[in-house]
């Protein structure tokens, strides 16, 4: 049976493989022999019989073929109504094909469903709620990418990210050393600025139990500097954990279903260590989605909880302007025209809908938030979702995808966009480089440093000569 | 003799398939749900359980009930109209309550003559359409099979006929009671093909909504005041 040595249907477990993976820039080799790998019928075949069950069986078997998913996805819109587009096509013609021959499908039809279900769904679920008998096919699309995965049809992105959560228990190369350094430092560079500034790492029994996103460590530290300031005006007795503090788990993304496993029992097992109160996770939907909303059944939770409450940065925050943990300025607020991106995960598929307008209630002055159309539970995903954002392979697709957001914002009139979600973040950010709207975009804890009212006892003291 | 058969031990075979093959559907389906690999937690958290699948249930019963409904308004209309007319007329027609009266003595609540027409015009109407619908619009065409039209034809043949039994047309075999033969064969045709084709979802629907209802109100939308907005 050919297997590359690049591309094949063992996930990266070791540091030289993932070398070897990661060498091979842009995945030239390993798309190439991709084209040669063979598909494990029986294995296929095998997954099904123990995977494929009454719910999906349903949906694929039941769909009428009415085609009103189409207009619910930003895929197809973008896409200029392309009928190729239209969700029910998608998975019909992928998923749909494989159960039909019951795993008999060649490498071209792999290749296919790879491409389908990594560049024509982010998994943002917003068909499901268009579909009269609730047919989910972003759903299906992530249970698709588990077999694709399992026969080594996986973007190259996604396999390396598999193998850093496999090796790294996260999506980079961060360490725990590296970890606890990058929070040492943090802490230490604010100290001028805010003195008595702590990030404590492994404290038991602190009140919240903060984790976070790879890229903070390795690309921006800054966030969890940030993190630690609105912690530290708040008050809030916190603490990171030194291992375990990594939200985010691509394996989701890349339908690596035993990667996903041992990257939440990662994370549940640092809260059973520390039993904290509760736990926070940043700005991140994704993170939020894999830790809190699918998480729990990944590590075999029957009551679909995490170990602890596990909140979104949103809810502590909407929590903290409640309380008055943090008080803003009054004149610090707002004063443009701002709108906000939904993110899907933490509100179509969460529903903290009413948590993020009441922070847009603190932060922005009377009449200026304008809203999205559509919004909520039915907003479009910013076009970044499912992984896509990463895919080298798939960028051209990503971008045509982004134009449903862009005209939403333009719908706005608004040249700012508050967008608590990495993701979405990330592809606002690509949106105006790609289309140069002349937009600007944030996440919430930068807003909420300059706008708060700083307690004098926080402030640091005047150098008595 | 014919009219006998068909409307006695054939009727009663077509009722049990009907009624046995759905149950069949509907304990399998219920079977086959795993909280685990579905990621759904069923049983854990019952109340949010219930009330998300009976949301989810009634808001897309209700014409314009959903967002979904009034996204799509044309659309909405010829599926109420469509569905409405299927499952109301042969329940309360007059002719159907005659039988149950003069077998059994049961009295049946009917609907006048003129409704039951005006539904079963709307019914052959919103086939139409729906079969336009499918030829019309590129992203309906490229679902579309075969089989889909079949179903559609299979659905409307015991109205379109029972209607032409109604006003007594002429067949083209002159054959007496033709349109009423078709009528009563078409008829147990179709609910016997219910249980098999994509037509069960006359459970289906309930079953699957009411799983997405459950899956938002315990896990996905669990957050939201009032539920998820369908």
């Amino acid at each position: 049976m050919p297997e590359g040595i690049l591309c094949n249907k063992t996930p990266v477990t070791t540091k030289e493989q993932l070398d070897a993976v990661l060498a091979d820039k842009g995945g030239k080799k390993y798309y190439e022999e991709m084209k040669h790998l063979e598909i494990d019928v029986e294995k296929l075949q095998t997954t099904l019989q123990a995977t494929f069950k009454s719910r999906m069986k349903t949906w694929l078997e039941m769909c009428a073929h009415c085609g009103l998913c189409g207009d619910s996805c930003f895929l197809y819109l973008a896409n200029r109504k392309d009928p190729t587009q239209v969700p029910s096509y998608k998975i019909l013609s992928t998923l749909g094909k494989i159960v039909k021959k019951n795993g008999n499908v060649d490498n071209a039809h792999m290749r296919y469903c790879m491409d389908v279900a990594w560049s024509k769904c982010t998994c943002c679920n917003r068909c499901g709620s268009f579909c009269p008998y609730g047919i989910d096919m972003g759903v299906m699309f992530g249970y698709l990418r588990g077999l694709c995965f399992s026969q080594g049809f996986v973007p190259w992105e996604l396999k390396i990210g598999s193998g850093m959560h496999r090796i790294f228990k996260a999506q980079m190369d961060v360490t725990p050393e590296d970890w606890v350094e990058t929070c040492e430092w943090m802490a230490d560079e604010q100290q001028d600025e805010w003195p008595g500034l702590e990030i404590p790492v492994d404290k038991e029994g602190a009140d919240i139990l903060y984790t976070c996103n790879a890229r903070e460590p390795k690309h921006y530290p800054e966030d969890i500097a940030e993190a630690a300031i609105l912690f530290h005006i708040a008050g809030e007795n916190w603490t990171v954990p030194s291992e375990g503090w990594e939200q985010t788990c691509l394996t989701l993304f890349a339908g690596d279903w035993a990667g996903c496993k041992t990257q939440i029992e990662n994370v549940y097992g640092a809260i059973e260590r520390l039993k904290p109160k509760r736990v926070l996770g940043t700005e991140c939907g994704h993170a939020h989605r894999c830790m809190v909303v699918e998480g729990p059944y990944w590590a075999g939770r029957a009551d679909g909880r995490p170990p602890a409450p596990y909140l979104h940065y949103t809810e502590w925050v909407a929590e903290a302007l409640r309380t008055g943990k943090i008080k803003i300025d009054p004149a610090k607020r707002i004063k443009e025209p701002v709108t906000l991106q939904d993110s899907c995960n933490y509100i179509r598929n969460y529903g903290l809908k009413d948590v993020t307008r009441e922070i847009m209630s603190y932060l922005v002055e009377p009449g200026y938030f304008v809203e999205m159309t559509p919004n909520k539970e039915h907003n479009f995903c910013c076009g970044g979702g499912g992984g896509i954002n990463g895919i080298g392979m798939y960028r051209q697709q990503r971008n045509v995808g982004l134009k449903v957001k862009r005209d939403q914002i333009l719908a706005t009139g608004c040249k700012l966009v508050i967008s608590p979600c990495h993701n979405c973040w990330d592809a606002i950010r690509d949106l105006e480089e790609v289309y140069e709207l002349g937009i600007r975009w944030t996440f919430l804890k930068p807003l909420l440093i300059k706008m708060a009212i700083i307690p004098e006892h926080l402030k640091p003291k005047e150098e008595e000569e | 003799m014919f009219y006998q058969f068909i409307t006695g031990p054939l009727l009663w075979l077509t009722f049990g398939i009907f009624f046995v093959g759905l149950l069949v559907r509907v304990v399998n389906y219920i079977r086959g749900l795993d909280w685990q690999l579905d990621r759904v937690a069923y049983r854990a958290h019952p109340g949010m359980a219930i009330k998300g699948a009976l949301q989810s249930i009634i808001h897309w019963l209700i014409p314009f009930g959903s967002v979904g409904w009034r996204f799509k308004p044309l659309y909405t209309i010829i599926f109420f109209v469509f569905h409405i007319g299927l499952v109301v007329t042969p329940l309360f027609l007059e002719g159907h309550a005659v039988l149950l009266k003069e077998r059994w003595g049961i009295n049946w609540p009917t609907i006048s003559m003129g409704l039951a027409d005006t539904l079963t015009i709307g019914v052959m109407a919103a086939t139409v359409c729906i079969a336009i619908r499918r030829i019309a619009l590129p992203e309906v065409r490229i679902v579309t099979t075969f089989y889909d039209y079949f179903l559609l034809l299979l659905t409307v043949t015991p109205f379109a006929s029972g209607f032409l039994t109604v006003y007594q047309a002429p067949n083209p075999w002159a054959i007496q009671d033709f349109w009423l033969y078709a009528h009563i064969l078409s008829g147990e045709l179709l609910l016997i093909a219910i249980p098999f084709t994509k037509l069960f979802h006359v459970v289906g629907y309930f079953l699957s909504r009411g799983q997405l209802g459950v899956d938002f109100g315990v896990k996905r939308g669990f957050k939201a005041k009032g539920g998820f907005a369908w």
